[in-house]
């Protein structure tokens, strides 16, 4: 990653991930072009890359945002494949798509076969107090489960939304240094690392 | 060659202008004569000949004939082998029971017939154009559906760096996409070089938006590989994404179009793929409510049926759960847990309740076989429809066997051997025809299952053949009465011949050494008493005491076909000795007994039993002529020599003749070498040769 130094900064690749109408696209618009998008209109699969400062140092994020819908599981899996950091995004206004989260976990976590997985549990639309379906509670039992942050947002009115990038993107950052370290020892077996990081524990 | 002999052989004899020659060159009667007996020599040895060829090729006939069945029997055995086999094979492939990953064919629907052959047409050129322009993609060709939906330039970008990488020529096809690299130095038609295929099934195309120097662009994702390629406008891009959309949408119809053949069966499928607010990632066991709730229940009706013994029920029952998990599509390719499990329930009550048909129709000793096989149509059918018709057939033929057993044992042997004999095969065939016609019934259409048959069949007139050899022929029993034993069997056996199965040649050949045997003892026997009588002979004509005694004695006689009026003197004698009639008569019967018993392979014994006991007796009377120097005793002699050598022989080749088709050459050879008798001479210069069977061949 680091033998052209001189040309392009670390890249980051993160992937929304949620029901359809949650809101995927509207962060991915708002943390790309601070600027929220009323109308709603299903995604395809459209990917962005952007040149940021992550703590004094420049990266580059490259987001996914993903269809609501893809009728191949084939091709879920390999959008999956090619993320390195999940936002796991539901509305606290309709519990159905908080239920969803589950499956896309359970997904991602079979095709990545990696338990630690850079990945955020967030919960948008905490703008709509008032129609809030999914307790703060609840959501964040959810998350302490899986071992991952929950971070409740709102793409209208901004908040967490650059948190939930910066924080993904400090995890994934942590993690490829973590995989050099074992690359300049081993190879990159995931599972040697997860049974590595138990002894830590 | 006789030169007369050569004229006959001639193509353009004519008889008619023969004798005319014949008669206008002859001079007076003799001369005549002497040529018509010359004729008549010819035309005996002729016939003669011919006779002798018949029966040489009659022997190999019998010998073809028994090589033929020999190997039609092997090849039932070996049929039947085969066919164990292969279910052995079927019941083992079935026992893997994943790996159902059938692979998605996608076809381009068209509707009319004429567009359909024209667009075949233009499909083909299209595929064969890319064919020759592409280098290295020979296998284009090989998915019969597949057809071109777009086609265009593009530049590959480094999908890290964003910089420029190579040019591309993309094809998108109705089942995936093809990448061809461009040629740079390239000769003749060939401009690409086949670089990638990637499956639409499973190809993620992104749209990626533009931002600074990346325009026009956008992204493949086909783990591990991830393509970044521009396109030269925005106009074109969209495009392409649009062209990815519709063939990944017509292949979706496609799939669904096979899924909507049970879609009645599954009506919230359907539901779920349109609905966006249900989660589209959702994994199969959340779809438990889509399967109808005749099949959640199946496991336990079918074990409720099997306990009612309400076979037909759970037949039905498990057919059409059969049939739904055969239709079933798993949604996404992803195998559904519930079908899974319920295909295993299911499995397993088709496993019992066919465990449970193939005891009823098994044989222990604390069952009855009252019901005997009406009893097992039942299962065997049942059975059949299960598709174990391999295995009903062996337990119905089963049944079969320990029904015959019981059916056996229950004639008893009393009586003469000759009643029990009448009773045990006619039990045995009886059956053995009522088994035919069930098993026609039960298996009509099956070609292994009627070898299995025919093997059996044959096994159980083994044990018959077997049975029977041990009772009767022993050696109390008489030449008649084992005759009258294998007259009743064979003509039993006959019976099967109805049913297109002819195991006759089994039959005769299982007896053909026991009955080689006992016609020879019996020809022992008569030799004996021959030699006996000949102590004893005084050489008398027999003297019948009354005219109602010779009366008595013609009228017997004529009841054999012979007529002894010419052999009678004064009121009450006939001038034949009291042995050569009873000679006469042992020998009538045996001839008798023989003819019955004839077969073609019993030909040859029968052949030179009745030479040697008509030698025997021949010789003994030849033997007094020599020793007799009486005239008037040796004219009483010779008549009884001609009474046997011409009169009996003349009978018993009448006899002979009817039956087996043509007459014994063994008594035919006998009258010619003892010709000499007839007028009273001894033909003490004969050799006398043993009659074999190198003479006839
Ligand atoms: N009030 C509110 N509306 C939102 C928020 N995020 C998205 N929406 C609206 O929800 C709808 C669907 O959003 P979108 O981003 O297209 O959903 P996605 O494509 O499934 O990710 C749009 O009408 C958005 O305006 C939010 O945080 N608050
Ligand atoms: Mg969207």
């Amino acid at each position: 990653m680091s033998k052209k130094p001189v040309t392009q900064p670390a890249l980051h690749k993160v992937i929304m991930v949620g029901s359809g109408g949650v809101g995927k696209s509207a962060l991915t618009l708002q943390f790309m072009y601070d600027e929220f998008v009323e109308d709603y209109e299903p995604t395809k699969a459209d990917s962005y890359r952007k040149k940021i400062l992550l703590d004094g140092e420049e990266v580059q994020i490259d987001i996914l945002d993903t269809a609501g819908q893809e009728d191949y599981a084939a091709i879920r899996d390999n959008y999956f494949r090619s993320g390195e950091g999940f936002l796991c995004i539901f509305s606290i206004t309709e519990d159905e798509s908080f239920q969803a989260t589950q499956d896309f976990r359970e997904q991602i976590l079979r095709v990545k076969n990696d338990e630690n997985i850079p990945f955020l549990l967030v919960g948008n639309k905490c703008d709509l107090e008032e129609r809030r379906k999914v307790s703060y509670q609840e959501a964040s039992d959810r998350a302490k489960q899986w071992g991952v942050t929950y971070v409740e947002t709102s793409a209208k009115t901004r908040e967490h939304v650059d948190k939930v990038f910066f924080d993904l993107m400090r995890e994934i950052r942590a993690r490829k240094m973590e995989e050099n370290k074992t690359n300049n020892g081993r190879g990159k077996d995931k599972n040697k690392r997860k049974k590595l990081k138990c002894v830590i524990l | 060659m006789d030169p007369t002999l050569k004229l006959f052989v001639s193509t353009d004899f004519n008889p008619d202008k023969y004798v005319r020659e014949l008669s206008q060159n002859c001079i007076g009667g003799p001369e005549l004569v002497r040529l018509r007996n010359k004729v008549q020599s010819l035309s005996e040895e002729t016939s003669g000949k011919l006779k002798r060829n018949v029966y040489q090729n009659y022997i190999q006939f019998i010998e073809t004939a028994k090589e033929i069945s020999h190997l039609e029997s092997e090849m039932y055995q070996l049929s039947h082998l085969l066919s164990e086999q292969r279910s052995l094979l079927n019941s083992l492939s079935n026992t893997s029971v994943l790996g159902d990953d059938k692979p998605v064919a996608v076809e381009v629907v068209v509707n009319s017939e004429d567009n359909k052959k024209q667009e075949e047409e233009a499909r083909q050129n299209k595929l064969t154009t890319i064919l020759e322009a592409v280098e290295g993609c020979s296998n284009l060709l090989e998915v019969s559906t597949r057809s071109l939906m777009h086609e265009g330039d593009l530049l590959e970008l480094d999908p890290m760096e964003n910089t420029p990488l190579k040019r591309i020529h993309g094809y998108l096809f109705n089942d995936g996409v093809m990448l061809a690299a461009w040629n740079s130095n390239r000769r003749g038609p060939i401009r690409y070089k086949f670089e990638a295929f990637y499956e639409l099934g499973s190809l993620a195309v992104v749209n990626v938006r533009d931002l600074g120097n990346i325009k026009y662009a956008f992204k493949l994702l086909a783990f591990p590989d991830t393509r970044l390629f521009q396109s030269t406008s925005n106009s074109t891009k969209k495009e392409w994404l649009e062209k990815f959309d519709q063939a990944k949408k017509a292949r979706l119809t496609q799939d669904q179009i096979k899924r909507e053949s049970f879609a009645e069966k599954s009506p919230s499928r359907s539901v779920s793929i349109e609905s966006p607010s249900l989660n589209p990632f959702e994994e199969a066991e959340e779809e438990v409510a889509s399967h109808p709730e005749w099949l959640m229940e199946t496991p336990e009706e079918l074990d409720v049926y099997v306990a009612q013994r309400h076979f037909e029920d759970a037949l039905t029952l498990l057919h059409k759960a059969q049939e739904y998990f055969k239709n079933y599509l798993p949604h996404h390719h992803q195998p559904d847990h519930t079908v899974l499990d319920l295909k295993r329930k299911v499995e397993q009550r088709h496993l019992a309740v066919t465990e449970v048909l193939m005891k009823e129709l098994e044989v222990s000793p604390d069952k009855s076989l009252q019901g005997g096989l009406r009893a097992a149509r039942r299962p065997v059918g049942l059975l059949n429809q299960l598709g174990r018709s391999t295995q009903s057939c062996k337990l119905f033929l089963k049944l079969c066997s320990s029904i015959m057993r019981t059916h056996c044992k229950r004639v008893k042997r009393e009586g003469s051997v000759i009643v029990y004999i009448q009773h045990l095969s006619s039990a045995v065939f009886t059956n053995m025809c009522h088994m035919t016609e069930e098993f026609l019934r039960a298996f009509p259409n099956s070609p292994s299952c009627s070898s299995a048959f025919i093997v059996w069949a044959s096994t159980e007139l083994s044990i018959f053949t077997t049975h029977f050899i041990k009772q009767v022929f022993i050696t109390q029993t008489t030449l008649s009465t084992l005759t009258e034993c294998v007259v009743l069997a064979r003509s039993q056996c006959e019976r099967l011949c109805a049913y297109g199965i002819d195991f006759c040649y089994q039959l005769d050949g299982a007896f053909r050494t026991p009955l080689t045997r006992a016609i020879r003892d019996a020809r022992d026997k008569v030799t004996d008493a021959i030699k006996l009588r000949s102590l004893e002979d005084t050489w008398i004509p027999t003297n019948l005491k009354s005219k109602s005694g010779l009366a008595r004695c013609l009228q017997e006689h004529a009841k054999m076909d012979l007529l002894l009026d010419n052999y009678v003197t004064g009121d009450c004698w006939l001038q034949l000795t009291n042995n050569t009639l009873s000679f006469t008569k042992l020998f009538l019967n045996l001839l008798e007994d023989c003819l019955k018993l004839q077969t073609s392979e019993l030909l040859y014994t029968i052949d030179e039993v009745l030479f040697d006991i008509l030698d025997a007796q021949v010789k003994y009377i030849g033997q007094s002529l020599r020793s007799e120097k009486q005239v008037e005793q040796r004219q009483f002699i010779t008549k009884n020599v001609d009474f046997v050598l011409i009169t009996l022989i003349s009978l018993a080749q009448k006899k002979y003749s009817t039956v087996v088709g043509f007459e014994s050459f063994g008594l035919k050879r006998l009258v010619k070498e003892n010709t000499a008798l007839l007028h009273g001479v001894t033909p003490t210069s004969r050799q006398i040769t043993k009659y074999s069977s190198n003479e006839y061949l």
